[in-house]
């Protein structure tokens, strides 16, 4: 369409553009600059193809927004964002057509005449969508500000205007030679036909053109951000596995652990403040936010977020300025910190992959490590694992001993086993958990395998003390536990524990421990897949619900292989704790060292957890799962509701271990 | 305020300890070893004073093996000023005596002790030290502050405390308290590290460090504990009479 820009009208539309972009990068350079306050990211680099297809899968293809519990207003986003993707390129012919006078390619093909079209109307219909839900629907933990109706509104006045012009523009006979005129706007063509058309025309040709650069100028004042920010924050995504937080490297000569001010954050996690789309998803999925503490993890990111805004530029004028100490943002900042399972609900659901644990993690750090702060029983716990090995302060000479009296070699005794079997400190020395070791011991056994435990040569991995903020802990355990694998040069490692698993897997290799690690129910399942073991049924059928412990699940993606062996067992029915199961499995609580801490405001995570499972149709007889510490806070969640004679917490390997054919091998 | 503490290294209370042939010591290789809990607590409220004012400082000093150091570094890093070892063996008023000696060189206001060591459980030091020096003694207290030219101690008691003056320099033994000692900074455990830790040989205190008054006889450990007994048969009053019964004739202690 011709535009209606001659002569001053294109120069008021080129200070008018201006005045627009000149505005957003006004502001995103203040925003860019108060990002580079932040500390170098030197993991954010590399693995490019991985990046790219990040931005494929996640940004174009908006792959995280499809969640289950999302699915509607997750199409509904899509729409509006392959929309924006399409108009966009229309936005950018209408300034060069009306400043310049020249179009862009292929912008008077039929594809492009339809795109605009087609999305304009999907767009409009998901705006309406949204605006429903915001109104009337609104989701509990949906922060519903003005700024949502604001660009709601701009993006509906887009649209219409865009409809408008290109019917009025049509029924004036603007459409230039040669040009696809619009399929769908063309269908108005009958109602604004008249003497008017023309004046139509260029009345709603420049409120579209006006509201786009308005939207420009607005942006970078807006949660709205997130649709240029998004791009770089998925680019930079971490490479790390899920389950390993970030080493500090050179520990003993650091002076300053953790996140201590703003420039203690790295640019990285500026920038997901700057992305946060304020959705509410991450909170909607914590297990603590729903068990009424004071975390609130959108809060989390939002908080540093807005400090960074506020404290900015003082700290751009100063480099001694240190601002408010991130840890200490708020009086209940602490509080919020320690509430954190670490389980990655948050990290999981957010759609544009910010990473809300290393924040955490990172003013956990500070508090523990700089201001010794960390809660009393969490310090006694990390005391314990200093002093004994491992955080419940039992006799480090005792580890071994739920192994008397069976057919369990230390290391020492069998140098030459293939496996080593680390046991993991809940299964040496809780008693409940000791059944665990037996069961798996009985396990290996009956398979044939070849293993050997370290017995008192074995430490903890060091999970809580991390998770807890105790690097430097962690790092001293890990270098233990690393050396006595050389000693005795261990090469493959079952574990029984998620912990141990995710620690030894994913967080070894960053001091160098390169092993092939399996947890026991992956490799349950390959035994009884190549028929190592045989699994016999008994007469009747148990139904038992499998909870998806978070350090196989979330972590690690291991969600089929412990479901797999459960279908193995030939009288064991089954069933899911609909809906929260996979990877919206809701943790059992004692993740992120919190095993080792009071629990006392709110609902128990852990009561909340045996509520949900009481709550599904099939009654289940047992609930079963693979991780030490989910088995403990299960049996006292159905221990504290009385209902522990109905269904009975267990390890996936108990089940088999009571189901081995005589023999075992097949 | 010049604080002086007098802290033992002892096997650590995690460790599951054993009898060595012979019976009157036991197995020392491969232990872990630890600040004797009540020094602990005495650190810990030498370091409270000290957080609330500044100008005090904390020393701790032990008598012992070479392997102390661990534990003077621990306390180091909890916060204390500086540290010493005397290295050599010494107990009883023997060792009363050598700490005796280097409180004197050191001078402080008031002179800390646990109120008992972990290990031997003597609780006697603290009040044998006061004795070598002729000073004031106040036993068991849970908090501290100074009033100029004296000190004043808080004792619990049942339902309530008692608030002791005494005129310094004084030798006080602390008490578990409800503040738990805290647990070390990185950046305290990285200068403890660094820190020069001051040692000489217990002759070169130039007192008579005989005097050993006591001689273990024999060590035990304690009989291994039997299994319980769950009373499930019968009615609740048939229970309890078969309770009664049990607590009576097998137990004995009704």
């Amino acid at each position: 369409m011709t535009a209606p820009t001659s002569g001053a009208g294109s120069i008021v539309l080129a200070v008018v553009a201006l005045i627009g972009f000149g505005a957003f990068a006004y502001r995103a350079l203040r925003l860019y600059r108060y990002l580079r306050l932040g500390k170098a990211d030197p993991e954010r680099t590399g693995q490019q193809g991985r990046r790219l297809r990040d931005e494929l899968v996640i940004y174009l293809g908006q792959r995280k927004l499809f969640k289950r519990p999302y699915l509607v207003r997750g199409i509904a986003h899509a729409l509006i964002f392959w929309g924006f993707l399409v108009i966009t390129v229309g936005t950018v012919d209408l300034l060069a057509s009306g400043i310049g006078r020249f179009h862009i390619p292929f912008s008077d093909s039929a594809l492009f005449a339809w795109s605009v079209d087609v999305f304009a109307v999907l767009v409009l219909a998901s705006i309406a969508l949204a605006a429903i839900r915001r109104a009337f629907f609104r989701p509990p933990r949906m922060h519903v500000a003005l700024d949502g109706y604001v660009i709601l509104g701009l993006i509906t006045v887009l649209m219409l205007s865009l409809l408008t012009f290109e019917a009025a523009g049509t029924a004036a006979r603007l459409v230039e030679k040669g040009v696809t005129p619009p399929p769908l706007a063309g269908l108005l063509v009958p109602l604004v036909e008249g003497p008017f058309a023309a004046s139509l025309f260029t009345g709603a040709w420049w409120v579209h053109v006006v509201t786009v650069l308005a939207f420009a100028a607005y942006l970078p004042q807006s949660k709205h951000l997130h649709i240029v920010t998004t791009l770089p924050n998925v680019y930079f995504r971490t490479t790390r596995p899920r389950g390993a937080l970030k080493l500090i490297a050179d520990i003993e000569e650091q002076e300053s652990f953790g996140a201590a001010t703003l420039r203690d954050l790295t640019w990285k996690q500026h920038l997901d403040g700057y992305t946060c789309t304020e959705c509410g998803r991450c909170s909607d999925n914590c297990p603590a936010a729903a068990t009424g503490k004071p975390l609130d993890p959108q809060r989390i990111v939002l908080d540093l977020r807005d400090l960074l805004l506020r404290e900015g530029d003082a700290l751009l004028a100063s480099a001694e300025a240190t601002g408010t100490a991130p840890a200490h943002q708020s009086e209940t900042k602490p509080e919020e910190l320690w509430a954190c399972t670490t389980c990655a609900a948050c990290v999981e659901a957010c759609p544009v992959t910010i990473e809300h644990i290393d924040k955490i993690v990172d003013m956990r750090r500070y508090l523990t490590m700089m201001e010794s702060a960390a809660p009393p029983e969490a310090q006694k716990a990390l005391a314990n694992i200093e002093r004994a090995g491992n955080p419940w302060g039992e006799a480090r000479e005792a580890r071994g001993d739920w192994a008397e009296g069976l057919s369990v070699p230390t290391i020492a005794e069998k140098p030459d086993a293939e496996y080593l079997y680390f046991v993991g400190c809940a299964a040496s020395y809780d008693r409940r958990n000791q059944r665990v070791a037996k069961a798996l011991a009985r396990i290996l056994d009956a398979a044939g395998l070849s293993f050997a435990i370290l017995g008192r040569e074995e430490t903890c991995n060091g999970d809580p003390a991390r998770r807890i903020g105790n690097e430097y802990l962690w790092q001293q355990q890990a270098q233990a536990n690393l050396d006595t694998f050389a000693k005795h040069k261990v090469r493959k490692v079952i574990t029984s524990c998620p912990h141990c698993f995710n620690t030894i897997a994913n967080e070894y290799p960053q001091l160098g421990g390169k092993y092939e690690v399996i947890h026991a129910l992956p490799l349950v399942e390959r035994l009884i897949a190549e028929g190592k073991i045989t699994v016999v049924g008994g007469a009747e059928q148990a139904t038992v619900a499998y909870h998806d412990p978070c350090y196989l699940g979330r972590h690690n993606k291991i969600y089929d292989q412990p479901r797999n062996v459960l279908d193995a067992l030939p009288d064991v029915r089954r069933v899911e704790i609909e809906p929260h199961c996979r990877e919206r499995g809701f943790c059992c609580g004692a993740g992120g060292g919190r095993m080792w801490m009071e629990e006392k405001v709110g609902q128990r995570v852990n009561h909340k957890r045996v509520d949900q499972l009481l709550a599904i149709e099939q009654k289940a007889s047992s609930v079963a799962s693979g991780c030490p510490f989910c088995l403990i806070m299960l049996e006292e969640g159905v221990g504290a509701k009385g209902v522990q004679d109905d269904v009975k917490p267990v390890d996936v390997l108990e089940l088999v271990a009571a189901r081995l054919s005589d023999g075992g091998r097949a | 305020m010049k604080i002086l503490i007098c802290l033992k290294q002892v096997p650590d209370s995690t460790v599951r300890v054993k009898v060595a042939p012979g019976g009157k010591d036991i197995v020392t290789e491969g232990m872990t070893w630890a600040i004797s809990p009540y020094d602990e607590y005495a650190i810990e409220l030498a370091l409270e004073v000290k957080d609330g004012d500044p100008t005090t400082t904390v020393s701790v000093v032990s008598v012992g093996p070479a392997r102390a150091r661990d534990a003077l570094r621990q306390a180091l890093a909890m916060g204390c000023d500086d540290a010493s070892l005397v290295v050599g063996e010494a107990s009883g008023l023997g060792l009363s005596r050598a700490l005796a000696k280097v409180v004197m060189e050191a001078k402080p206001d008031v002179v800390l002790c646990g109120k008992q060591a972990s290990d031997d459980d003597q609780g006697f030091i603290g009040p044998a030290l006061a004795e070598a020096l002729s000073w004031p003694h106040v036993p068991f207290v849970t908090k501290l502050a100074g009033a100029s030219g004296a000190v004043e101690a808080w004792r619990e008691t049942e339902g309530g405390h008692e608030v002791w003056k005494a005129s310094a320099p004084v030798v006080l033994t602390v008490q578990k308290s409800a503040k738990e000692p805290r647990y070390p900074s990185l950046p305290g455990i990285m200068k403890a590290k660094k820190k020069e830790i001051p040692e000489r040989e217990i002759v070169s205190l130039n007192v008579d460090t005989s005097g050993q008054t006591l001689e273990i006889a024999s060590l035990e450990p304690p009989p291994v504990r039997g299994g319980g007994k769950m009373l499930k048969d019968g009615d609740m009053a048939a229970i309890a009479a078969d309770l009664v019964r049990l607590l009576r004739e097998e137990a004995k202690v009704l």
